[in-house]
């Protein structure tokens, strides 16, 4: 298995070759065995034409509530040419099948990655479909046709099914370039589709990976340090043992934290018993950890030694000779994934084979954590993908299959181990606390001559724990690769800046922390483009215009990324039209104000949104009432889904931007559970509207894209509102008053 | 440990648990429908609703004893020979992202619309408030369980 470079984890996906289709053909598959009627046709990893007409697609992404169960066969049935009743789906399983394909969903490139793949996996697999007709019948093949899961012979009226083709196909060719349809010919690309697994969810038989259920298992819940880092001395589980339905106990230690698992005959008699558990712990280090000393230490950061990541003209002469300057620092505080279904691991571990059903969004990352810790080699492990209840990075992590592999080991039986809501947010991998520092200068023409922007940060792109490194007592970090100051939202800015500095600063944290949802673009662009916003007022121009006309620069190359600037104007136009940018609030007694706010994606989506809102004339509340997103995502492959994704992702921004936040006191995270780690709810939800810009650039990532911009566009309309500016996350009605007074 | 009879979905079935089991452990560990779902323990997030008489229940909160003779239905249950009002406007408004609370929020929805057949936004929005979607299609719901009020009216 090949191994992801530590950005690559974040930002690749399945493809791990070229990206052509024919590195992942299977010919052995498609020749030889194939002979027979009756069999299926199976050209490629991606497809199968069964003998009956239908055709099942394997769904090598991972979903999570992002489409790729839907889209991912869509993508293959629009250029085979079979209807979308004939589609079945199978969700890929580890295996020499893949050992070409990392099955590996992050950085939401799912569409964006496969599109093309997708495409020629159903375009090669109709050639040949087609050209078993034409043999059969002796006739050319350009003069057959393929629809509807048939091949036709129009001068002829001859008409074969692809269940019939099967066993001939399977000899014939394998095409080299495949022919892809014309877009303008598409049935399924574009078309609003509805969710594959919409009727098993409403009737409650889709299965995630806590619903999965073995022949003679047992359930697991695993009572973890209470300080992070602390070891596990030893334990008394005399009463817990007496407790109705606990078999036994097992020290872990290959988890996030240290723990001891309770085995028991339910998930409630396993919790229950956790508390009975007495346990000595050595607290180690970070019993004192604080978040408030982490945040006010951050600033302190400012003087640590920098990596610079973008240079262009001369930021710091720049400023030093400007009309006007100013200097601004914006806090995103630890967060929460939170993810409804808390994680769970089904393993079963046996001395010669073992095998695992997760709900993960890694089965790569997952084999590196099984074969660690089982002890077996690859071949003998098998990890099946579950549907996950939600993911947003969180299950880009495999400790939790690592956990249930220990326990399985240690008991020899089938166990499900169960994590608890108040597990479920104390012991993640949380959004790292960042500070983002700007220094910005006005010319004589009142235009942003310079900026400079400081990212001080926990690294996201480590993984410790996962490296196979005691972050808590291991010794000094390894040493970071360049790519791994590249920020996502400082380097990438997109803005045409004559003078221009970016530096990361790299910030210890005893806190685990991983990707969140849209991974470093949060904090970042929070800055960014509340800091926009603050220069706009300091030049008196409107923040629209001002943003504008920082957009007048074409497409800019910025590292990997080419950023087109007439896209993201474009999106800003859209979004301020359809908010009514400038017009006057209906009178009500509140204070009203509009703020506006965006981001690029990767390069590969541009979007602007508009946020509208009320505050209480004495600041005692905040409403969010409408939020508009204007979206350029490049070819909208399933605008139902689309907008959908979009929808999500401003109701995610909603909640850090309103609500949510991670403390720590005393080494330990106070939030528990959705009490108060608050997420948005049905009656805090603004009216959302989303507009998507008409596209035919390479399609860019969609399900991450629309959160970053939502507590800037808030945060910008506050101001508009009260003229008081809330640079640290969330935006309540104290946060309003610390920074009236602060 | 003791034995309870509890009606599920028109079946009574008999289970052996201790007394403070809640019936959402009972109904997915012990007899294995796991439609209705674990997600927070405590009655704050919805995902486990079913229904007593009609009415909204978060199952994290009844211990097996207090179910005891009792009725309950699941989201298995929901549909008689079509599908609820409610599971055809979710499927129709294409709801569902991750899907995992949606369960609950079928059977939140279901109650609120036995309860009042037409509610207003407002309404939708207080019945629906104690449920917690992480992905965040609330807009979407709240369309759904219209179009299944203007459906269950037809």
């Amino acid at each position: 298995m090949n191994t992801l470079t530590r950005r690559e984890f974040l930002r690749r996906s399945a493809l791990a070759g070229s990206g052509l289709v024919l590195a992942t053909f299977v010919p052995e598959l498609a020749r030889g065995q194939q002979k027979q009627n009756g069999t299926p046709f199976e050209p490629n990893v991606y497809l199968r034409v069964n003998p009956d007409g239908t055709t099942t697609v394997t769904v090598i992404h991972h979903e999570m509530g992002q489409g790729v169960r839907t889209l991912l066969p869509m993508l293959v049935a629009e250029d085979l040419e079979v209807d979308w009743r004939q589609v079945r789906i199978e969700q890929a399983v580890t295996g020499p099948r893949f050992k070409d394909i990392r099955l590996h969903t992050s950085g939401s490139s799912s569409s964006a990655d496969s599109y093309l793949e997708m495409r020629r996996a159903g375009a090669a697999a109709r050639d040949m479909l087609v050209a078993a007709a034409a043999a059969t019948w002796s006739v050319p093949a350009d003069a057959c046709r393929a629809e509807h899961g048939a091949v036709l012979h129009p001068p002829t009226g001859r008409r074969l099914g692809y269940g019939e083709l099967a066993a001939a196909a399977a000899q014939q060719p394998m095409p080299t370039e495949p022919r892809l349809k014309d877009p303008s010919q598409f049935r399924l690309i574009g078309k609003p589709m509805r969710r594959i697994d919409g009727p098993a969810i409403v009737t409650g038989r889709a299965r995630y990976g806590l619903d999965v259920r073995r022949p003679g298992m047992v359930f697991a819940s695993i009572e973890r340090a209470p300080v992070l880092g602390a070891k596990l001395v030893r334990y008394d589980d005399t009463t817990a043992r007496a407790k109705p339905g606990v078999l036994r106990t097992v020290p872990v230690r290959s988890g996030i934290q240290q723990g001891v698992a309770v085995i028991a005959t339910s998930t409630w008699a396993a919790f229950q018993a956790r508390h009975a558990l007495k346990i000595e712990w050595d607290l180690g280090a970070q019993r004192e950890f604080d978040s408030e000393r982490f945040i006010a230490d951050l600033d302190r950061a400012l003087g640590q030694p920098a990596v610079t990541t973008r240079q262009e003209g001369d930021a710091p002469a720049a400023l030093a000779s400007a009309a006007q300057r100013l200097q601004a620092t914006y806090v995103l505080p630890f967060q929460a994934h939170a993810p409804l279904e808390v994680m769970n691991c089904t393993a079963d571990v046996r001395a010669d084979a073992a095998e695992f059903w997760v709900p993960t969004q890694t089965q790569y990352r997952c084999m590196q954590q099984a074969v660690k810790v089982t002890g077996l080699p690859e071949e003998k492990i098998k990890i099946h993908a579950e549907l996950m209840g939600g993911g947003f990075g969180r299950r880009l992590f495999a400790d939790y299959l690592a956990e249930a592999a220990e326990i399985s080991k240690a008991i020899g039986k089938t166990v499900q181990v169960v994590w608890t809501r108040e597990d479920e947010t104390r012991h993640g991998y949380f959004q790292p606390c960042t500070a983002q520092r700007f220094d910005g200068a006005l010319d004589a023409n009142r235009r942003l001559i310079a900026l400079a922007h400081t990212s001080i940060s926990s690294d996201l792109t480590i993984y410790d724990i996962h490296q196979g490194r005691d972050m808590y007592g291991g010794g000094p970090k390894p040493p970071k690769d360049a790519d791994s100051y590249q920020i996502w939202g400082a380097f990438d800015n997109p803005y045409e800046i004559q003078h221009l500095k970016v530096e990361a600063v790299d910030v210890p944290s005893p806190v685990p922390y991983g990707p969140w949802r849209a991974v470093e673009y949060p904090s970042t662009v929070f800055g960014r483009e509340s800091f926009l916003d603050e220069m706009a007022h300091l030049a008196g121009a409107d923040p629209l215009q001002f943003r504008l006309d920082l957009l007048h620069g074409g497409v800019r190359t910025v590292g990997p990324y080419r950023i087109d600037q007439s896209r993201l104007a474009r999106v800003h136009e859209l979004a301020a039209e359809r908010a009514g940018w400038g017009t006057p609030f209906r009178e009500d007694g509140r204070l009203h104000g509009r703020g506006i706010a965006a981001s690029v994606y990767h390069a590969g989506s541009y979007i602007a949104q508009v946020a509208e809102v009320s505050v209480a004339k004495d600041h005692s509340d905040v409403r969010v009432h409408r939020i508009v997103a204007a979206i350029d995502c490049g070819l909208v492959l399933n605008p139902l889904g689309a907008i959908g994704q979009a929808e999500s992702g401003i109701t995610w921004g909603l909640s850090y931007a309103l609500k949510g936040k991670v403390d720590f006191q005393q080494g330990r995270a106070v939030q528990r559970g959705y009490g108060d780690f608050a997420v948005m709810r049905m009656n805090d939800m603004p009216r959302t509207e989303i507009h998507l810009v008409d596209s035919n650039a390479k399609p860019g990532g969609f399900g991450e894209h629309a959160v970053p911009m939502v507590p800037p566009a808030v945060a910008n309309a506050v101001f508009a509102a009260t003229g008081i500016r809330v640079r640290r996350l969330p935006i309540t009605p104290e946060s309003l008053r610390a920074a009236r007074t602060g | 440990m003791p034995t309870y009879d509890v009606t599920i979905n028109g079946r009574r079935r008999q289970v052996t648990a201790a007394a403070d089991m809640p019936l959402l452990w009972v109904l997915r560990d012990s007899l294995g429908m796991t439609g209705t779902k674990f997600g927070c323990g405590e009655g704050v997030c919805g995902a486990c609703t079913v229904h007593e008489n009609g009415h909204a229940m978060r199952s994290c909160l009844i211990p097996v004893a207090a179910a005891a003779g009792k009725s309950y239905v699941t989201i298995e249950g929901l549909a008689g020979k079509q599908l609820h009002a409610c599971q055809q406007a979710w499927i129709d408004e294409d709801v569902a992202q991750c899907g995992y609370c949606q369960p609950g929020m079928i059977m939140t929805a279901a109650a609120l619309l036995r309860a009042n057949p037409s509610p207003s936004d407002a309404e939708i929005d207080a019945a629906m408030a104690n449920s917690v979607c992480r992905c965040g299609t609330y807009n979407r719901m709240r369309a759904a369980i219209r179009r299944a009020a203007r459906a269950a009216a037809k």
